[in-house]
């Protein structure tokens, strides 16, 4: 600091925003092998099918359903918070519908539910999210017998959006895990399972057109969740994806 | 959460609490407890309650739990074998030179007042370090062969604003480059068969609209329209940005003249050949009269005429980083020949004259402003330092440059250093005509009571990794600029406050006051923190508190500017900002305006 200054000052000033805390834990215990449990997926990342209605970019806590039967050329993204060219090159990159059917077929999962979510966590209203989204979305999942929900998020407030789902579904008796691109969202909102590869938003689930690389996020996001035993655990993946956008 | 190996360490001295279940007999390591930072939210919550007579982390390391423990019991010597005698911690050293922001008990070396005796006694930096307990915004650090040392006369108690007693004439200021800005105005604009500007008539060639069409294979249409203040409610494609025609008429960006004309400025509009609209985050398309905050430094002026430049981009491009590229490609060829055209006004004489002088004042705080630039592709980019003021052309894009801090001076900046390809939604972003008139460089520029060192642009990454990369840079940057301060802006809210947060946290965490400046409120509550995150400063002006898609309405103004420098000179006093409510409350910012003289 220099020598002598005069500096005008106020006594009295307050901050103007507050810093978040992370929500108590919320936590079903996974108690059966993969090889026995019915799969969920959900997305942030504004996926869905090609003749529903598009979600609006501003902001929207609606969702889609999306049958896990439906070819991957049938999906699409409506999304305003990040560079889309990956999706539009392999809607896997962010919901891995092709990976997921083969993992079934290969018998490393036992099964899928018949319906996926697609929303759009970007500027998510999260008391809609906490309250409504969620809750929803949970009691469909659990009505299908999920044992497990996986999940992506998107962008930074999809993040969020995501966490907030998943935290009810976690409630509602689901066991799930998020694959985070951005773990420190993740984790901050209470993620109960928390996995990282090091992709860009955007490709959260692995690189596109690189079913290997999706493969291996999925099957190692499966496998940590067996040796996760407690709420917020996290587990850095060893594949790394750059998008030069 | 529990506490990792590396957080153990700093916080030996807080309360221990058990993270999760833990059965009887488990022998406590760092993974049992939880991690003191988020005690206070806890506490808020109704989810622990913290009681006298606990144990520090330190006493209950290694000790054995007696029976089964819950999830956030505070650990108490009847609950365990083994607990540690650790010594009552000594009293902090009062003369130690270590950076002291990770401990609030010890003295930081820049609060003082003549309430009670001071303690001062030279350090081994070679300054006496003077501390009084209260702060009465007056801060006195002198060397220590200097003329005041220990035991010599008190300095009277210095009210709010008024100067401290120098002993020493101040050391002359410095200008390091000036630049002038001209202003001519504009009161018709005409599309016609060449493009001059004469008597407040600015003519566009109407074959510029073809040679915009050729800037980019991407651009498929093009179409101009003047649009006249008396009536606006016209509508529009969403807004893409606002440039103003501004051209060096001596010297390169930041110094010499710029002639500029005001009354006038482009509006960059688009959609695809689908009908998307080229947005991200909302999109503001509709009556030109409703979506746009006029007179927001961003935006056009309550008479301004609008020149709208409609680019039509190829298919499913909008959302990928050529799309929205070739749209300002092609409104910058129509801008620069206008700027062509006002590049030479000899003989004419200009409406006004503004002078900024970049300014190095020594013997004041030494201060800086970061502003946070988003760069993930599509609209995440930006172009600096362009050859011409608020141009396309000579710009380095912030992804190209891997999003690391790159220092502009703040006159580069005012001179239209930055051309934003303006992402996020339309309420939030910084589009080229802020950068222009940034109110904070402005302000900070202009602040004899600071030597504002320079603005430091860092983008926000895709990846984050990357992000704590460029943050770490940053801190590094901070470091060896040796500011006594830092104001920390970001355009947009979600991924990027983690960026934010992790700038705060880089200059915090150097012992370097900072306060933050961003859209929060509802729709953009902060989704990570920090501890350094203590004094911020709210841009949102929406009722609801939401991203609303009118453009520019949540950015920084000339009065969002002036709390932010009086919060950031208050903490640099060491007068403590008062902790945040719990949610968004706009009587927190009204009653903050208030102090503002």
């Amino acid at each position: 600091m220099p020598t002598a200054f005069k500096l005008t000052t106020a006594k009295g000033l307050k901050s103007e925003i507050y810093v978040p805390w992370t929500p108590k834990p919320v936590w079903t215990p996974l108690t059966k092998p993969l090889s026995e449990c019915k799969v969920a997926f959900i997305t942030s990342g504004g996926i869905h099918k090609k003749d529903q209605t598009p979600f609006n970019t501003a902001g929207d806590w609606s969702y889609r359903e999306i049958p896990s039967d439906t070819p991957s050329d049938q999906l699409m993204v409506t999304h305003g918070g990040f560079d889309n060219s990956d999706i539009n090159k392999d809607v896997n990159a962010m919901l891995p519908i092709d990976r997921l059917r083969e993992l079934v077929k290969e018998g490393f999962i036992g099964s899928l539910v018949p319906t996926f979510f697609g929303f759009m966590g970007g500027g998510g209203n999260v008391d809609k999210f906490e309250h409504v989204t969620g809750p929803e979305i949970a009691k469909k999942l659990k009505a299908e017998g999920a044992d497990i929900v996986l999940a992506t998020g998107g962008c930074g407030t999809c993040h969020r959006s995501c966490t907030l789902v998943l935290r009810c579904c976690e409630a509602a008796g689901m066991s799930t895990c998020i694959i985070a691109a951005l773990p420190p969202i993740a984790r901050q909102q209470g993620a109960p399972r928390i996995t990282a590869p090091l992709v860009p938003i955007g490709s959260n689930a692995g690189e596109p057109n690189n079913p290997q690389m999706q493969m291996g996020i999925l099957k190692d996001t499966l496998n940590a969740m067996e040796e996760f035993d407690h709420f917020g655990q996290m587990k850095a993946l060893p594949y790394e994806y750059r998008h030069n956008v | 959460m529990s506490l990792s190996k590396e957080t153990l360490e700093a916080h030996l001295n807080d309360p221990a609490v058990l993270c999760c279940r833990r059965p009887a007999g488990t022998v406590l390591s760092a993974a049992d407890f939880e991690d003191p930072t988020i005690f206070p939210d806890l506490v808020d919550s109704n989810l622990m309650t913290l009681k006298e007579g606990g144990l520090t982390i330190q006493q209950a390391l290694g000790a054995t739990l007696v029976n089964d423990g819950e999830a956030l019991t505070q650990l108490t010597p009847d609950l365990l074998d083994g607990v540690k005698e650790v010594p009552a911690e000594e009293p902090a050293d009062e003369t130690s030179d270590d950076d002291g922001a990770d401990d609030e008990s010890e003295p930081c070396s820049c609060c003082a007042s003549a309430s009670v005796a001071p303690v001062a006694a030279p350090a081994s930096d070679g300054y006496v370090h003077l501390h009084l307990d209260k702060a009465e915004g007056l801060d006195l650090v002198f060397p220590a062969g200097g003329a005041p040392v220990a035991g010599a006369p008190v300095p009277p108690s210095a009210p709010t604003s008024a100067p401290a007693p120098a002993e020493e004439p101040e050391p002359a200021e410095k200008v390091m480059r000036t630049l002038v800005k001209k202003d001519y105005p504009v009161t018709k604009v005409v599309i016609g068969d060449a493009t001059s500007y004469a008597d407040g008539v600015l003519t566009i060639d109407e074959s510029l609209v073809e040679a915009a069409k050729k800037a980019d294979p991407l651009v498929k249409d093009v179409e101009m329209t003047i649009i006249d203040p008396s009536d606006r409610h016209v509508y529009s494609n969403t807004i893409m940005d606002v440039i103003p025609v501004a051209a060096k008429a001596e010297g390169k960006l930041g110094e010499g003249v710029t002639n500029v004309l005001s009354g006038a400025v482009f509006v960059l509009t688009g959609m695809d050949e689908a009908g998307v609209q080229v947005h991200e985050f909302g999109s503001c398309e509709g009556y030109m009269d409703e979506k746009i905050r006029y007179g927001r430094p961003g935006c056009p002026d309550e008479g301004d005429i609008m020149i709208r430049v409609d680019v039509k981009i190829q298919e499913g491009t909008g959302m990928e980083r050529r799309g929205p590229f070739a749209a300002h490609s092609a409104v910058d060829v129509i801008v620069h020949a206008c700027r062509e055209a006002i590049k030479n006004l000899d003989g004419v004489k200009p409406v006004k004259e503004e002078t900024f002088r970049d300014v190095k004042r020594p013997g004041k705080p030494r201060v800086v402003l970061v502003k946070e630039i988003m760069g993930q592709g599509a609209m995440h980019d930006n172009l600096l330092v362009p050859t011409e003021p608020c141009g396309v052309k000579g710009g380095q894009k912030n992804v190209d440059l891997g999003n690391v801090p790159v220092v502009l001076s703040p006159n580069e900046v005012l001179d239209g250093g930055i051309h934003a390809l303006a992402c996020i939604g339309p309420a939030t972003k910084e589009i080229t005509r802020h950068f222009f008139r940034e109110p904070m460089v402005e302000a900070l520029q202009t602040d004899e009571e600071l030597d504002l060192t320079g603005v430091v642009f860092i983008g926000s990454p895709q990846v984050n990794d990357e992000k704590t990369f460029v943050s770490e840079r940053l801190g590094a940057l901070i470091e060896a600029m040796e500011v006594d301060g830092a104001i920390v802006t970001t355009e947009g809210f979600g991924n990027n406050h983690i960026d934010f947060s992790e700038n705060i946290a880089a200059i915090g965490s150097r012992g370097v006051p900072v306060v933050g400046v961003t859209f929060a409120a509802y729709q953009g509550q902060l989704v990570v923190g920090n501890k350094y995150m203590d004094a911020m400063i709210e841009l949102n002006k929406d009722p609801e508190g939401f991203e609303n898609e009118i453009l520019a309405d949540n950015t920084t103004t000339p009065e969002d500017a002036a709390r932010a420098i009086l919060m950031l000179k208050t903490k640099m006093a060491g007068i403590p900002i008062e902790p945040p409510e719990h949610k968004w409350d706009e009587a927190v910012i009204e009653a903050n305006k208030k102090l503002v003289k």
